[in-house]
């Protein structure tokens, strides 16, 4: 009897408990934000711009910005900049805005900016991949001299990119930014709280932020559908459509810039012959899969159709083609629908890693082959690494931001130069090299556009890679936050034009 | 002597597993480093390579790497995250909590309710409390955790709102205890239930209902015993089941607990969060062991005669 007047104790008092945790919290309310990335700090007090991924995490919530960044249409913009003025092959000054201020309230000055990018060529090896070590001197309060290792023609791209944030550092060593928002709280793969920066325009008007990671993004879609975020970024995009069919919900689409790319391994037989390679990328149906996918447009080429340098055309599906393409190379149709040459079935393996999107997308790529009379495998790797050690695989599936700083170079550099370290493809031509080395020495936009076309009129003809999809993504809002709107991918998710209003 | 034996055992049981385990995860496929650069953007050139390997101490022998960790583990130096740079036994001990109160929480709510439910059960059998019983064994069998959990988020606090599953703040582990102890409670009703109708068929529970005595009177007074005793020793299989369990609600309520500390930390093979990992559930397996050993000695003193 005892236990049971004890049971009847404990009963009461988990009631109570659950009355009192259930009850609301009563406070000033911040926006609440759930995303699927944080940044991986490696010291929580004064989050370390010079590790892991956070210059990236850091400017993408607002906290931190760049001399130079992307605008909405993908165009290359000053930021902290107002100018930058090439003085010979190495040497550039860059003229920095006048009243803009550090979260600490002190002006942002060529010498402060000086020591941080210093910081970061010292401690972050990415910071040099572009224009090898940097070094910089402060020639008056507005004036930075920028002194590259090699020759950067367009240095405004160089410093959009991620690694390059700015920031100054305090004698304690800590890292001050100049975003809209400054950090209060922050845990890694938790939370991060953010407050407004008083010294950034409007600060009054912006709120308080907490953005807490979600692991799992369909818990992430529950917790935005229980009203607990004002913000859900990146929805899954099977749950989008159900979703958006709720009107107590706000479902926003937006094009990004990371691009769904199929990489042909052109060293493996038999798809090191072109006309096969061809033959798959016309083979591919671009519309079914948007269709699959609920959204997003069909590749024109390398990049999202939004940028100035993108191809025009979209890329085409022609069956005829590439069955005859299939045919002049010798495979022809057997009785039960495969291609065969010399007895060898044409046969294939598709690899992707764990992305729901790109996974969703296997089984239909592995369709449209099948009407051609190629028999395709896939199979899905925990990540891209891991697909890179492994033999035998003729086509990569992947996902990849193709133009973060707004200049086309980077990708076409790092993704399909000869024996470039991200060259899924194994893609070796002489002569593409030769179109892409003109990025070297030229500073024009316009005619780095052009470069960027030609080269992918290049790749459309020697296919080491199918371009499949410009994809579209996700985000949830609450009522508060109804004028968002995203854009720039992952990297402007928190901008000092939240639209609260 | 028998605590020293049993010491002794505990600690070369954890130093096997800590051995296997450090195998088992440095040679797991798909090298650290290179999915770090793949991740950050990284050139992936050798300075690169031989920086990130030198400083995440991956250069050396396996056994010299082993006893450089078990020299510092024990000291209390469980390495640094690669993935977050945070020291892991800080990060452990800021994220123990949370789990430990999921994995305590639901297993005793799961007790409390377990004798009520087992003794009203047993008390009429096929009655209402043991259709119950067993209707909730049916469902926490066949339905697995994490889609039980799934279901209940979007019922509870997605479309009726009764619960705030997401806030930031204690309310929101309310939904994932419930679970954790739905699942506990149907195991241990069913173990009390059984225990009780099995000890009412012995010959001193007809002697106890022929001096007079009700039949709920009997079972508390000679049957209760005997079934909590049984209930005990059910924890002890329970407790590896509830840490599985609590990595899936660490991950579907978004609980920063140190289950959901290794799922993200698996992808980006972050060895020492892995080997740290699983000294920990050795460590929680020993305790609980330790524990109902315990309380199994003091419902059964002539347990300490043997």
């Amino acid at each position: 009897m005892r236990f049971f007047n004890l049971w009847r104790q404990i009963c009461s008092i988990f009631i109570l408990l659950y009355i009192g945790l259930s009850a609301p919290v009563a406070a000033q309310e911040p926006i609440r934000v759930g995303s699927n990335f944080l940044a991986s700090g490696l010291d929580p007090s004064s989050l370390d711009p010079t590790k892991g991924s956070n210059g990236w995490a850091l400017v993408s919530y607002g906290v931190g910005e760049n001399l130079y960044t992307i605008d909405k249409e993908g165009k290359l913009q000053p930021e902290l900049a107002s100018a930058a003025t090439r003085n010979d092959d190495l040497n550039w000054t860059i003229t920095l805005k006048p009243d803009r201020f550090f979260a600490d309230g002190t002006p942002v000055t060529a010498a402060a900016l000086a020591s941080g990018f210093a910081n970061t060529m010292e401690k972050t090896p990415v910071a040099s991949s572009t224009g090898g070590m940097l070094s910089f001197e402060a020639l008056d309060a507005l004036n930075l001299r920028v002194t590259t290792q090699k020759p950067v023609p367009l240095i405004q791209a160089l410093f959009a990119e991620w690694p390059m944030i700015a920031y100054k550092l305090t004698d304690e060593g800590e890292a001050i930014y100049t975003g809209p928002y400054k950090v209060v709280d922050f845990k890694a793969d938790s939370h991060l709280e953010l407050a407004a920066n008083e010294y950034f325009d409007g600060a009054q008007n912006r709120s308080p932020v907490i953005i807490r990671r979600f692991a799992d993004a369909q818990a992430m879609a529950l917790a935005y559908q229980a009203g607990e975020l004002d913000l859900a970024f990146r929805l899954p995009f099977e749950i989008a459509p159900r979703l958006s069919a709720d009107p107590d919900l706000i479902i926003k689409s937006f094009p990004v810039a990371y691009q769904y790319m199929a990489f042909i391994n052109t060293t493996l037989a038999p798809f090191d012959d072109v006309r096969l390679r061809q033959a798959i990328d016309s083979a591919i149906n671009r519309a079914e899969l948007i269709a699959m996918l609920g959204g997003g447009d069909v590749a024109t080429g390398a990049f999202a159709p939004y940028f100035s340098f993108s191809a025009r055309e979209p890329r085409p599906t022609d069956l005829a083609r590439a069955e005859a393409l299939l045919d002049a190379a010798g495979w022809l149709k057997g009785a039960d629908g495969v291609r065969t040459k010399d007895g060898q079935k044409l046969q294939l393996l598709i690899a992707t890693y764990n992305a729901s999107d790109l996974i969703a997308m296997l089984p239909l790529l592995r369709a449209q082959l099948a009407r051609v009379g190629i028999e395709a495998q896939t199979q899905v790797f925990e990540n891209v690494p891991q697909i890179s050690a492994t033999e035998g695989i003729n086509i990569v599936v992947l996902a990849q931001n193709t133009a973060p700083t707004g200049d086309p170079a980077f990708v076409m550099d790092s993704m399909f130069r000869t024996g470039a370290a991200l060259n899924h493809a194994h893609y070796a031509s002489a002569e593409f090299d030769a179109i892409i080395d003109k990025f070297a020495t030229s500073g024009d936009v316009e005619e780095r556009a052009q470069i960027a076309r030609q080269a992918q009129e290049k790749l459309f003809e020697d296919v080491p890679v199918s371009f499949l999809v410009s994809p579209v993504w996700y985000v949830g809002l609450s009522p508060r936050l109804k004028n968002y709107q995203p854009w720039g991918s992952d990297y402007h998710i928190l901008r000092a034009d939240i639209g609260e209003k | 002597m028998r605590l020293l034996k049993l010491a002794f055992q505990s600690i070369l049981a954890l130093v096997v597993i800590s051995l296997i385990a450090f195998t088992i995860i440095t040679k797991m496929p798909s090298d650290p480093v290179h999915i770090a650069i793949h991740l950050w953007n990284l050139p992936a050139d050798d300075a690169t390579i031989l920086r990130l390997r030198s400083e995440w101490g991956l250069e050396g022998s396996l056994g010299r790497r082993y006893l450089h960790w078990l020299t510092g583990f024990v000291q209390g130096d469980w390495g640094r995250s690669f993935r977050t740079g945070e020291a892991v036994f800080d990060e452990f001990m800021t994220r123990l909590p949370i789990s430990l109160l999921l994995g305590f929480s639901g297993l005793i709510l799961a007790f409390i309710f377990a004798v009520p439910l087992g003794f009203f059960s047993a008390l009429r059998p096929n009655g209402i409390a043991d259709r119950l019983c067993v209707f909730l064994s049916v469902i926490v069998q066949t339905i697995p955790g994490f889609l039980l959990g799934l279901i209940l988020l979007w019922w509870l606090g997605a479309s009726l709102r009764l619960l705030r599953p997401f806030a930031n703040d204690a309310s929101a582990f309310v939904l994932p205890i419930i679970i954790m102890a739905l699942h506990s409670l149907a195991f241990f009703s069913r173990i009390y239930r059984h225990d009780m109708i099995e000890a009412s068929r012995r010959p001193y529970f007809y002697t106890a209902l022929a001096k007079g005595l009700s039949r709920r009177q009997a079972l508390l007074s000679h049957t209760h015993h005997s079934a909590l005793y049984a209930l005990v020793a059910a924890i002890r299989s329970q407790a590896g089941w509830v840490i599985g369990s609590t990595a899936t609600m660490e991950v579907l309520f978004n609980l920063p607990g140190i289950s959901q500390f290794l799922v993200q930390s698996i992808g980006a093979r972050d060895q020492n969060v892995l080997q740290a990992y699983v000294m920990v559930v050795a460590l929680w397996m020993l305790l609980m062991n330790f524990c109902v050993h315990s309380a199994m000695m003091m419902l059964e003193p002539r347990l300490k005669a043997r």
